[in-house]
C-alpha cells in the first residue's frame, strides 16, 4: 500500500534512537560571551559571533532606525519590487569593503552557493572541489551538469593533478570552489598556491569565505588576507558570521552581479532582506572598518587560548583561526566532554564521526573578541580538569 | 536483535608461509616436515581476546569443535557457544571448512568470522556465495580478497562495529594465487568470485550533523550511468569491461552480458566479445584502434593492474595508452584501499603510473575524486 505520512514518526524515531536528531538549546537573551542557555548561565563557545557584533550597539540601532524609517518588511521580491535604496546602500558598501567592482546579497551564504553554482557551470564544464567544503557548496555543484571533481583536503598535489588531466579535455570552464576557512579544523586555504594554479591551467577560483570573513585580512576576509581582492572571481560571504547580523552575500565583478541578478534562481525567487537587516549590515561593515581593535582582541585572544589548551596537551589539529578544535578521538568521549562542559558553563559543541574521521572527534570552540583573560582562564580551567577526569591529556 | 556469527578456524592457515611455500593448500605434509608451526590458532585467538577484553556484545557464536573454533572461544570466557560441526580427524582440510559453512547456511548465521587466508576465503565462498558476509582474520601466506580485516585487532573492532549497525555489507572479491599456473612457475594471483564483505558505509549529509548511509548499488547505478553517457558521447570507442564487482555490476546495468572474472569488449552499445584472453583483446585492438579501458581496484589492496587480470598485459596497456584508462570505485572501497595500485609487471609502464602519481577515480554520476597511485616503482 502507498504510503502517506507515518514515515514522519517513523524515521524521526529511527534517528532519535541512534541518537542523531538535533536537540535544540534556546538562548534566553542576546547571543554574546556571557548567555544563558535554558536558563543556565554559559560561555559561549559554539558561536560565530566572532567579534561580538550581534549585539553591538550600533548595528541595534541602525537596525531601530531602520524599522522606522522603512518598516517591518520589504513587500516583494528583490527583483520585482522589494528592492529599497537601503539594500542598494548595502550592496555599494559591500562592494567598497571587499574591494570589488560590485555586490550583492542573498538571504544566506546557502542561498548564495545553491543558487549560483549551478549557473557558472553545466554540461561540458568542470567544477573542482576539495573534500571539506561547506555542505552548500556541496548542493550547488550537485545541482550543476558540469562534472565535478573532488580533491583531498588542501593537497595542491591532487588539485594540479585534476587542473592536468582537465587540460587532456576541452572543457569549455574550469572553476576550483573552496573555502576560505573550514568549518571544523580553522584551517586556512592556501589561496596563493591556488591562485598560481588558476592562473597556469586558466581556471576560476570561487572562494566561500563564511568563516573569513571579519577574521582575516583586518576583518575584510581572505581577498585581503592574501591580496588578492580582484582575482578572486567569486566572493561568497555572509552578515551572519563574525558581522553579527544576517544574510549571505556575493562580491566581484559588474559583470557577475548583473548575471546573478537574472539568473540566480533563489535570488530571483525570494523576498529582499527585511529594511533593518540591510541597515544592520552596513553598520556591521562600518564598525569591523572603524573599531580596528576588534579583529586585533579576536586575534590575541585566539593566540592566548591556542597556546594554552595545547599546553595542557590538547591536539589542536590545524586550526589557524579563531576556530580552535580540541581533537578527542573517539564521537563518545566527544560528546561526553560537550556534555561536561555544559554543565560546567561552557556552551560548546561537538563535532562527531561522520562530520570528522572516527577518531577525529571534537569540540569545536570558536573564540570571542570580547572574552576577557578571566573568561578563558576559566575555560582553561574546566579543560583542564575534564581533561583529567575523562583520560584525553 | 541478537548477532549470529559462524566462527572458524582454519587450523593449518599460514604454516607454508614460514618455511617458504606460497600457501599451505595441498602441501600440509611438506610444510610440517619443513618445521612449519602452526599460525593461525595464536591470530584466531589474538581477535578473539580483544573482542572480549573490549567489546563483548551480546553475540551468539555458532562453531566447530575443538581446534577449529570451540577452543579459543571457551578459553575467552564466551557463554554462548554452540557447537555444530564435529571435526573428526586430527588433521583438519578444506572438506571440514566446507563441510561447516554448508551448516553456517543452514543454521543461518548472520555473519562467518573465519581465520585463515586466500584458500580458505575461496573454501568458504565456494559454499557461501554471496548469502552470508563473511570477516577474514587474517592468517594466512596469501591475503589478496578483500574479505580480511587488516590485523586480529581490527578484525575484534570490525565485529563490534558490524554487531552495532556502525558498518555494512557490499561485494569484495576473492582471489588467490592460480595454482595451475604457479606449477608451470607463474605468480598469477587470479580472481574466483564475488563475496559479500563488511564494508564502510557510504555518508551523506542530511541535517547539520545528521548523515543517511546510501546502498551501495545506488552509487554502482550512478557509475553505470556514467559509463553509459561516456560510450554515447564517444560511439568510435570500442571499450573493454575489466573484472570484479564494481563493473560487472555496471555492465549488467547496462543491460550488457558480462564476464565478471574476465574481460568483455564492448562496442556501440553491444557485447562483441567475452571472456578475452591476451590475443583476443589485442585481435581486437587491431579492428578498433580507438579504444578504452575501464578497470577498478579488486581485492583486498586496490590494485586495479597486476592482480587478477593479467590478460590486460603490458602490451595491450600500451596500445590502449594510459589516459585511456577510465577508473571507477564505490566510495566504500575507497575507504578500504586509499590507494590505486598497479604492477604490470613492465618498469615503464609502472613508471609512466608512477609519474602520473594520482589519478581521478570516477566515484559516482559525473563525479571524480584524486586518488595516489603506488607501483613498484616507489
Amino acid at each position: 500500500m502507498r504510503e502517506m505520512t507515518e514515515f514522519l514518526g517513523r524515521e524521526y524515531e529511527e534517528m532519535e534512537k541512534q541518537g542523531l536528531t538535533w536537540v535544540i538549546k534556546s538562548l534566553n537573551g542576546p547571543s554574546q560571551p556571557h548567555v544563558e542557555v535554558e536558563g543556565k548561565k554559559c560561555i559561549m563557545l559554539a558561536s560565530n559571533n566572532y567579534l561580538n557584533l550581534a549585539n553591538h550597539p550600533k548595528l541595534r540601532e541602525a537596525a531601530i532606525k531602520a524599522i522606522e524609517k522603512y518598516g517591518a518588511g520589504a513587500g516583494s521580491d528583490w527583483s520585482i519590487a522589494g528592492t529599497m535604496d537601503i539594500h542598494m546602500e548595502l550592496y555599494k558598501k559591500i562592494a567598497e569593503f571587499k574591494g570589488t567592482e560590485d555586490a550583492v546579497t542573498f538571504q544566506t551564504g546557502f542561498a548564495a552557493n545553491a543558487g549560483l553554482i549551478p549557473q557558472l557551470a553545466g554540461k561540458g564544464d568542470l567544477l573542482i572541489s576539495d573534500e571539506l567544503n561547506h555542505g552548500s557548496i556541496i548542493d550547488g555543484v550537485r545541482l550543476s551538469k558540469a562534472e565535478r571533481a573532488v580533491y583531498p583536503h588542501s593537497d595542491m598535489g591532487a588539485l594540479e593533478k585534476v587542473l592536468e588531466e582537465a587540460n587532456k579535455k576541452d572543457y569549455r570552464r574550469v572553476i576550483i570552489l573552496t573555502d576560505g576557512v573550514f568549518s571544523m579544523d580553522g584551517d586556512i586555504a592556501k589561496m596563493d598556491e591556488i591562485h598560481k594554479l588558476a592562473e597556469e591551467y586558466r581556471a576560476m577560483i570561487y572562494v566561500d569565505d563564511a568563516h573569513g570573513e571579519g577574521v582575516l585580512g583586518d576583518g575584510h576576509g581572505i581577498g585581503r588576507h592574501f591580496d588578492l581582492e580582484k582575482e578572486i572571481h567569486f566572493q561568497i560571504g555572509t552578515f551572519s558570521k563574525a558581522f553579527g547580523s544576517f544574510g549571505g552575500m556575493l562580491a566581484g565583478s559588474s559583470d557577475l552581479i548583473k548575471f546573478a541578478y537574472n539568473k540566480s534562481r533563489t535570488w530571483l525567487l525570494s523576498a529582499a532582506f527585511p529594511p533593518h537587516v540591510a541597515a544592520a549590515n552596513i553598520a556591521a561593515l562600518e564598525v569591523v572598518e572603524k573599531e580596528k581593535d576588534r579583529v586585533k582582541r579576536l586575534w590575541d585572544n585566539t593566540k592566548y587560548f591556542k597556546k594554552e589548551i595545547e599546553s595542557l596537551g590538547y591536539d589542536t589539529g590545524n586550526s589557524q583561526t579563531p576556530i580552535v578544535p580540541t581533537i578527542v578521538g573517539d564521537s563518545k568521549k566527544a560528546k561526553q566532554l560537550a556534555e561536561k562542559l555544559y554543565e560546567e558553563g561552557i556552551f560548546a559543541l561537538a563535532i562527531v564521526y561522520p562530520m570528522v574521521a572516527r577518531d577525529k572527534a571534537r569540540i569545536r570552540n570558536q573564540m570571542n573578541a570580547d572574552f576577557n583573560r578571566e573568561d578563558l582562564d576559566t575555560i582553561l580551567n574546566v579543560y583542564e580538569k575534564l581533561g583529567k577526569e575523562l583520560k584525553i591529556v | 536483535m541478537i548477532l549470529t556469527v559462524g566462527f572458524i578456524v582454519n587450523p593449518i592457515a599460514g604454516m607454508g608461509g614460514r618455511v617458504g611455500l606460497k600457501g599451505t593448500d595441498n602441501v600440509v605434509e611438506e610444510a610440517k616436515r619443513k618445521g612449519a608451526k602452526p599460525v593461525s590458532p595464536f591470530k584466531a585467538r589474538e581477535a578473539i581476546k580483544e573482542y572480549v577484553e573490549k567489546y563483548n556484545d551480546d553475540i551468539r557464536w555458532v562453531t566447530c569443535s575443538g581446534i577449529m573454533g570451540e577452543n579459543i572461544l571457551r578459553e575467552n570466557g564466551i557463554k554462548s557457544v554452540e557447537v555444530i560441526y564435529n571435526v573428526t580427524s586430527r588433521d583438519t582440510s578444506a572438506k571440514d571448512t566446507k563441510n561447516a559453512c554448508k551448516l553456517f547456511v543452514e543454521y543461518p548465521v548472520d555473519l562467518i568470522v573465519f581465520c585463515g587466508g586466500d584458500g580458505t576465503a575461496r573454501d568458504i565462498t565456494s559454499i557461501v556465495g554471496t548469502r552470508i558476509p563473511i570477516l577474514g582474520i587474517p592468517s594466512g601466506v596469501k591475503m589478496h580478497s578483500g574479505v580480511f580485516a587488516i590485523n586480529p585487532r581490527i578484525a575484534a573492532r570490525v565485529i563490534h562495529e558490524f554487531a552495532n549497525h556502525k558498518l555494512t555489507v557490499g561485494d569484495v572479491e576473492i582471489m588467490d594465487l592460480d595454482e595451475e599456473k604457479y606449477r608451470q612457475g607463474e605468480w598469477n594471483i587470479k580472481l574466483f568470485g564475488i563475496a559479500k564483505g563488511i564494508v564502510e558505509p557510504i555518508y551523506v549529509q542530511v541535517g547539520k550533523m545528521s548523515f543517511e548511509s546510501i546502498p551501495e548499488d545506488d552509487i554502482k547505478d550512478e557509475l553505470a550511468e556514467y559509463i553509459e553517457d561516456e560510450m554515447k558521447d564517444n560511439p568510435e570507442y570500442v571499450y573493454f569491461f575489466g573484472s570484479g564487482s564494481t563493473i560487472d555490476y555496471i555492465a549488467r546495468k547496462l543491460g550488457l552480458s558480462n564476464t565478471l572474472l574476465g574481460i568483455d569488449a564492448v562496442y556501440r552499445g553491444k557485447t562483441i566479445a567475452q571472456d578475452l584472453d591476451e590475443k583476443g583483446i589485442l585481435d581486437i585492438l587491431d579492428r578498433y584502434p580507438k579504444a578504452k579501458l575501464i578497470l577498478s581496484p579488486i581485492g583486498a589492496q586496490g590494485f586495479i593492474l597486476g592482480r587478477g587480470n593479467l590478460q590486460i598485459s603490458p602490451k595491450v596497456i600500451r596500445k590502449i595508452g594510459i589516459d585511456n584508462i577510465i577508473v571507477v570505485a564505490t566510495p566504500s572501497k575507497l575507504a578500504a584501499t586509499p590507494l590505486i595500485r598497479i604492477d604490470t609487471g613492465d618498469k615503464e609502464i609502472d613508471k609512466l603510473f608512477a609519474m602520473k602519481e594520482q589519478m581521478l577515480v570516477i566515484i559516482g554520476y559525473r563525479l571524480m575524486r584524486v586518488v595516489k597511485i603506488q607501483t613498484n616503482n616507489i
